[in-house]
């Protein structure tokens, strides 16, 4: 069939690694919804490997196919053979995106609007002018008419700020006379324009556990939701931006589950040689999210963790983003973290590490299905009886404000950078 | 593509969403289990209801549509293949648990619900079904019952045919028929829930069961005897049956598996041991204490090297996790693996193990044993490339001289796993003529057009079959 290849190629140990046992289907979380094999990601690596068998065209319905995953990567945990189908499904979207071009609106906003930061900021002021029109929901989100459809019918989504985070954080901010660490803040976009408040609140804490704290203005944004879905061009574009700008910081900490991910995954994807290669693993090493880097710096002194007031007397759950429990293996951090502040109640939800069903734009294109397996979500935190569902990830927030407004309006969406505060060390008196 | 005429008389049964003909989702439903045999469908219908399932299948039945009956897609014998295209009935998402009745321990329950899920639903109410294939994660009630399967705790339990109370199913020419009932008595007739029971989809399509269930036990232990040759590790099977102890499972490992668990969980057993027995005692406390007790003993005195016992539960399931990461390494390990499901009388399991060993070394092959040791149904795996040629007719020999030698040994061609597509050859040459001529008088009772699920287990239907 003459097709190019390229990507899957490279990953056809993950596709070959299959032994179609079937055991993804217990755990996938849009095959429990949809119960359609071209779902499950056997399916999947099933027909990436009969396009590299030459039995399969990278055709719309191949694409249909393959676009259809959150790469919660919840299969990978599980499968008995660990077989890397998230490997497997970014490397044919990346080989469909280079043969056949993805559809107009992701390329559209891939190629010209989230590489360019001024454009994305102009584009998103334009929109936040005209999101008045909108009706109110709870807090800063408002509800979708039914004339914007394409985003899901009833939706609530968020606003976008009146101020972004350009215009309200410094970009250099210290506590210390004598810093420990020069960290450079990676906001990405959601904290950046929609949560400007949160990427303040986590610089902050960042500044009172004595480091340097620079919100370095040349930033973009981390390339995940580009290169994901398979345009690998961009992505790397924006990966040498990202790794530029960072090159002379000690960590790069981010309060974004998936753009801590994004940016630690450039050397499986975008590499273009091996010293490149090596330049982005470096890189990833530096990478923190901003649970494990709080409790790497406390260490046994929790104690210094401090609860903002408003919050005492509260219970609240943890929901882990797929970015940071399967992604990045870290999921002890957050409950260390929720547990050491005193005035707080935690109780853990019913299948805590579930995906809320976001996936990026897939809760665009697939809205239907990805507010069915939000809904078991907002089930389980409603079950759980906690005030307020705590996490680290915009983008889960996103989703969970709105699945809780169909089922518990009331209980509240938090990071985890909004509840506490750090009392001052011995290094540190002021 | 052949029956695409049928898409909207098909649609207007199920529903245009639950009709799919693209490429792509005929793609998907040409494989199962196995690593050998694809065939592609024309048509994937996902029926609702009992009334869709016979709706569908009288119209296939008036138009001579072939109809393979499908859950999961787990199975490991190509009898969810579609090898004569036609309509694949996809079962999955009738997936409704109806009822679960603790006074009468049993349940009702939809084909297509998943069997894990069935489990987690049973054990909030502190009950179990007992038949625990290990493809538990995606196989269906439908397909446990079309396969009758079994599983580590059959030792014990038993297999699928003696948890089934009764069956809703739907004939090939479209009649909804109820076999068995509620109760656990029950002699009114030939027993048609067996007949079904195992019948790879041939006979009828099942689309409700009444399931048998059991109190779940509360309490487990988990305990792994290494063994520096196999017959040692094949006594001590029958020593501790003798002595009047069912363990639930009895699993065994070979010396090629446990260095994989090794190199994948970094448990540290030690690599030269020759055979691992993994054994489950369940029950009440007292009973397990006392049942694990005789199993450590017996082990000990039989001369294996090592006895562990697991500590609490999350170290048992770690060693479980281990035998299915051992299984999972076995399929990993070569581009086609010819695994293998005789089943031997357990008191000849370990003459066996050692004449598979000696065949394939002869042939210059690499082969694995796993299998359930208190049962004697072994899964040996000859490790192959289908793509050499050369290679591959070499293994496809070993395979049909360790099958010859489990019949030998007064064993049985498949223990679990079915005829389906991939044991056919075997079966015709194994079996009494008048074996095969029964069941294709029954299978013309059933279906007089031979529509449902084609090509399988006495028929021929490796004949246009695409062994890859």
């Amino acid at each position: 069939m003459g097709e190019h290849l390229e990507n899957i190629r490279k990953f056809q140990a993950d596709v070959q690694q299959c032994m179609k046992c079937g055991f993804c289907g217990y755990f996938c979380p849009i095959y429990r919804e949809e119960r359609e094999e071209k779902g499950l990601a056997r399916g999947k690596g099933q027909l990436i490997r009969f396009a590299l068998e030459g039995q399969q065209e990278l055709s719309k319905g191949f694409y249909q196919a393959i676009d259809n995953c959150l790469l919660c990567k919840t299969c990978v945990q599980y499968c008995p053979a660990k077989t890397r189908i998230d490997h497997a499904v970014t490397a044919a979207r990346a080989d469909y995106a280079a043969e056949k071009g993805l559809p107009l609106s992701k390329r559209l906003v891939f190629r010209y609007v989230l590489p360019h930061r001024w454009l994305f900021g102009v584009a998103l002021r334009l929109a936040s002018w005209f999101q008045g029109v909108l009706p109110r929901g709870q807090g800063r989100f408002r509800h979708l008419p039914q004339f914007l459809t394409a985003l899901g019918a009833g939706r609530a989504i968020p606003e976008i700020a009146p101020r972004f985070l350009r215009s309200i954080l410094p970009e250099r901010s210290t506590a210390a006379s004598t810093p420990k660490y020069r960290v450079g803040f990676f906001a990405g976009c959601a904290t950046e324009y929609i949560f400007p408040e949160i990427g303040a609140m986590i610089v902050e804490v960042l500044r009172n556990l004595d480091c340097e704290v620079v919100f370095d203005r040349r930033q973009g944004c981390c390339g995940a939701p580009v290169y994901l879905s398979g345009d690998f061009a961009t992505g790397r574009q924006m990966a040498r931006r990202n790794v530029e700008t960072f090159a002379e910081y000690d960590y790069v900490v981010t309060g974004c589950a998936t753009c801590s991910s994004g940016l630690s995954e450039y050397s499986t994807y975008l590499a273009e040689n091996a010293a490149e290669k090596e330049r982005f693993e470096r890189f990833a090493a530096k990478i923190k999210d901003f649970n494990e880097f709080v409790i790497e710096l406390l260490a046994a002194d929790l104690g210094r963790l401090t609860l903002k007031p408003c919050f005492r007397g509260k219970t609240v759950t943890w929901h882990d983003p797929c970015h940071l429990v399967r992604h990045q293996n870290i999921q002890a951090q957050p409950r260390q973290i929720l547990q050491a502040l005193e005035g707080l109640r935690f109780v853990e939800m019913a299948d805590a590490d579930r995906c809320c069903g976001l996936g990026g734009s897939f809760s665009i294109t697939h809205y239907d299905v990805s507010r069915k397996i939000a809904d078991h979500k907002a089930e389980a935190i409603a079950a759980c009886g906690a005030d307020a569902v705590v996490t680290a990830c915009p983008g889960c927030m996103i989703q969970l404000r709105d699945a809780l407004s169909r089922h518990k309006p009331d209980v509240e969406v938090l990071h985890i950078g909004e509840l506490f505060t750090i009392r001052s060390g011995l290094a540190d008196k002021s | 593509m052949a029956y695409r005429q049928f898409t909207s008389q098909l649609a207007s049964i199920v529903g245009k969403a639950n009709v799919l003909a693209t490429e792509e989702d005929r793609q998907v439903y040409s494989y199962d289990g196995t690593s050998t045999w694809t065939h592609k469908p024309d048509l994937v219908v996902f029926p609702t209801e009992t009334e869709h399932v016979a709706a569908v299948l009288k119209l296939a039945n008036e138009n001579r549509i072939p109809v393979t009956p499908r859950g999961g897609g787990t199975n490991v014998s190509g009898g969810s293949v579609p090898i004569r295209g036609g309509i694949v009935l996809v079962m999955t998402k009738m997936n409704r648990i109806l009822s679960i009745d603790g006074a009468n321990l049993s349940a009702r329950v939809q084909a297509g619900v998943v069997l894990m899920d069935l489990q987690a639903a049973l054990a909030r109410q502190r009950l179990f079904f007992p038949p625990d294939p290990q493809s538990f994660l995606g196989a269906t009630l439908g397909g446990i019952i079309a396969e009758n399967a079994g599983g580590p705790v059959c030792l014990k339990y038993g297999v699928t045919k003696q948890y089934l109370l009764g069956l809703q199913a739907v004939l090939p020419t479209g009649r909804i028929v109820n076999f068995g009932g509620s109760t656990v008595k029950n002699v009114v007739g030939y027993d048609l829930v067996s007949l079904v029971t195992g019948s790879e989809g041939t006979l009828a399509v099942v689309t409700e069961a009444v399931l048998r269930l059991l109190p779940l036990p509360p309490a487990r232990k988990t305990i792994i005897a290494l063994f520096d040759d196999l017959p040692k590790s094949g006594a001590t099977v029958g020593r501790i049956l003798d002595a009047g102890t069912i363990p639930a499972k009895i699993e065994l490992l070979d010396n090629w598996v446990v260095r994989s668990i090794n190199r994948i969980t970094g448990l540290g057993l030690p690599e030269d041991a020759a055979a691992m027995l993994m054994f489950e005692c369940d029950g009440k406390e007292e009973v397990v204490a006392h049942d694990s007790q005789k199993v450590i003993e017996v082990c000990q005195e039989v001369g294996a090297t090592q006895v562990l016992v697991a500590q609490d539960a999350v170290q048992a399931q770690g060693y479980w996790k281990a035998r299915s990461a051992g299984f999972a390494a076995v399929f990993g390990a070569a581009p086609t693996v010819l695994a293998e499901d005789v089943t031997v009388p357990r008191s000849r399991m370990p003459e066996f193990i050692q004449r598979v060993v000696a065949i394939c070394a002869k042939a210059g092959l690499e082969v694995t044993v796993i299998g359930h040791a208190g049962d004697g149904n072994l899964h040996p795996s000859v490790l192959t490339d289908a793509k050499d040629p050369a290679h591959f007719q070499k293994a496809q020999r070993a395979v049909d001289e360790i099958i010859e030698a489990a019949l030998e040994f007064g064993g049985v061609l498949s223990g679990e796993h079915g005829i389906g597509l991939e044991k056919q050859k075997f079966m015709r040459r194994t079996q009494d003529p008048i074996f095969i001529e029964l069941m294709r008088k029954i299978k013309a009772i059933f279906d007089p057009n031979g529509i449902l699920n084609p090509g399988k287990i006495w028929e021929n239907g490796s004949g246009d079959a695409c062994e890859a």
